[in-house]
């Protein structure tokens, strides 16, 4: 198995297991949560789950032309909290973050904040109890907590994404310690986000996309999807107001009980991509109402879409079976990084 | 019982680059500024360009903007790098 050949990372021997974490804390290679010690026999066991050697490049950072190695990613997704049966998602989401359309160094680089949301897609969910339900987006199972602390620990360790070296943010917000969604496939006739995107048809499947902070709205008083959109759409407003009017991979996060409205009226999500194409929108004007008037400039009338297309909205199948909440979650900064979705498992030259 | 660990960082020695080789001089020397393209570039390059002219003596200064400054300067920006004798990249905010 490819997995046997020797591990080159350095090795520490520590006669006090007591001092584990103290040790890695003292290094800066945690993000000051505790961490699982990665042993060579549990590193090991990644990489025997993914068939993967451990010199095998998952790529390359282009700016830095830093190589990212199997064995480097499963160090950190151990220390994470993975399961060896997690890996083969890390994998495949960092995979997709070395694509260039991502801009990794820019995102992670950035004085914007921007943390990597992961979206996963397809029977990997269900094999590792991926729930996509309750508490999504905050925790809602084990895998995903593991899998988004596996990338932002990898990105901490293997590009010196830390506070205040490479990580200039100037606020960063929870999503940075662990951002990582689980579609809710089995409660919805949607058609999965990745499979929208190009991925194989019920495969397992990976979206990155470089994120803000989740952004909650609530309409339970409406059964029209015109008008639950029309919600979500002054959210994204709000952004083009307040943060950055230029457009980009915006998602759209919507529960059950949001859903049922537009399973009822026979929406789809290519319905809702397009409502969401035409309403959210701003004229530059309004700017001068909440404190920027400065920049105005001679083009108040101009108009402003927060999508270049309808194709630039993620939807998302999320959320706990009751409340009429659903969540927005705008990109890094416009159109600089474009989202990726990977089928899990494709090679690094495959296409997806 | 002791435990054996492994380095979860890059191990790198170092970053792969090396410093540019200094001018003996600035005067009579084209240098190139190259903005990252945010606002606040503009007037600071302003004033460090007619210091590099008036105090240094520097001939020429060509002066460069990328279109996204999150991201590496695009190739053909630098096209006419063999024309300079050093270039200045620098970011703004």
């Amino acid at each position: 198995m490819k997995a046997e050949s020797a591990l080159a990372s350095k090795r520490y021997t520590l006669e006090d297991p007591s001092g584990v974490q103290e040790f890695f804390h003292s290094r800066g290679w945690t993000d000051g949560l505790p961490v699982v010690p990665p042993t060579p026999e549990a590193v090991r066991a990644c990489l025997e789950w993914t068939l993967m050697a451990p010199e095998q490049l998952v790529g390359i950072e282009q700016v830095r032309s830093r190589p990212i190695t199997a064995e480097k990613l499963a160090v950190n997704a151990v220390m994470a909290g993975c399961l060896p049966s997690h890996f083969p998602v890390v994998v495949a989401a960092f995979t997709a973050m070395l694509r260039e359309p991502f801009l990794l160094h820019g995102a992670t680089a950035s004085t914007g904040g921007c943390a990597v949301l992961v979206v996963v897609n397809g029977p990997v969910r269900k094999e590792l109890g991926m729930s996509g339900s309750f508490n999504a987006l905050g925790g809602s199972d084990r895998a995903s907590t593991a899998i988004g602390r596996a990338v932002r620990l990898a990105l901490r360790n293997l590009m010196d994404v830390r506070p205040g070296d490479v990580d200039r943010s100037t606020l960063g917000h929870p999503g940075k310690l662990s951002y990582c969604i689980a579609e809710d496939e089995e409660g919805t006739p949607w058609k999965p986000l990745a499979e929208e995107r190009g991925a194989p048809q019920h495969a397992s499947s990976v979206t990155v996309m470089a994120a803000g902070a989740p952004r909650q709205f609530m309409n339970e008083w409406t059964t029209k999807p015109e008008e639950i959109l029309d919600t979500a759409a002054s959210e994204i407003r709000a952004v083009m107001r307040h943060y950055s009017i230029w457009p980009g991979n915006y998602a759209l996060v919507l529960p059950p009980q949001l859903r049922a409205h537009f399973d009822a009226a026979g929406w789809s999500k290519a319905d809702v991509r397009q409502y969401m194409f035409e309403k959210a929108r701003i004229r530059r004007g309004e700017w001068a109402q909440c404190g920027k008037g400065s920049v105005v400039g001679a083009h108040a009338d101009k108009e402003y879409a927060a999508l270049r297309s309808p194709e630039d909205l993620l939807v998302i199948a999320a959320g706990g079976p009751a409340g009429g909440f659903g969540a927005v979650i705008p990109p890094w900064y416009g159109s600089k990084s474009d989202a990726v979705t990977l089928a899990i498992g494709a090679c690094v030259d495959c296409e997806v | 019982m002791a435990i054996e660990i492994l380095d979860p960082s890059h191990e790198s020695s170092g970053a792969p680059f090396e410093r540019a080789r200094r001018l003996e001089t600035l005067a009579g020397k084209t240098l190139a500024i190259l903005s990252n393209g945010k606002k606040g570039t503009k007037p600071f390059f302003d004033a460090l360009e007619r210091e590099l002219k008036g105090r240094y003596g520097v001939a020429e200064v060509v002066r460069l903007t990328k279109s996204n400054y999150s991201a590496p300067a695009e190739p053909p920006l630098l096209r006419d790098s063999a024309k300079w004798h050093a270039l200045v990249s620098g970011i703004g905010d």
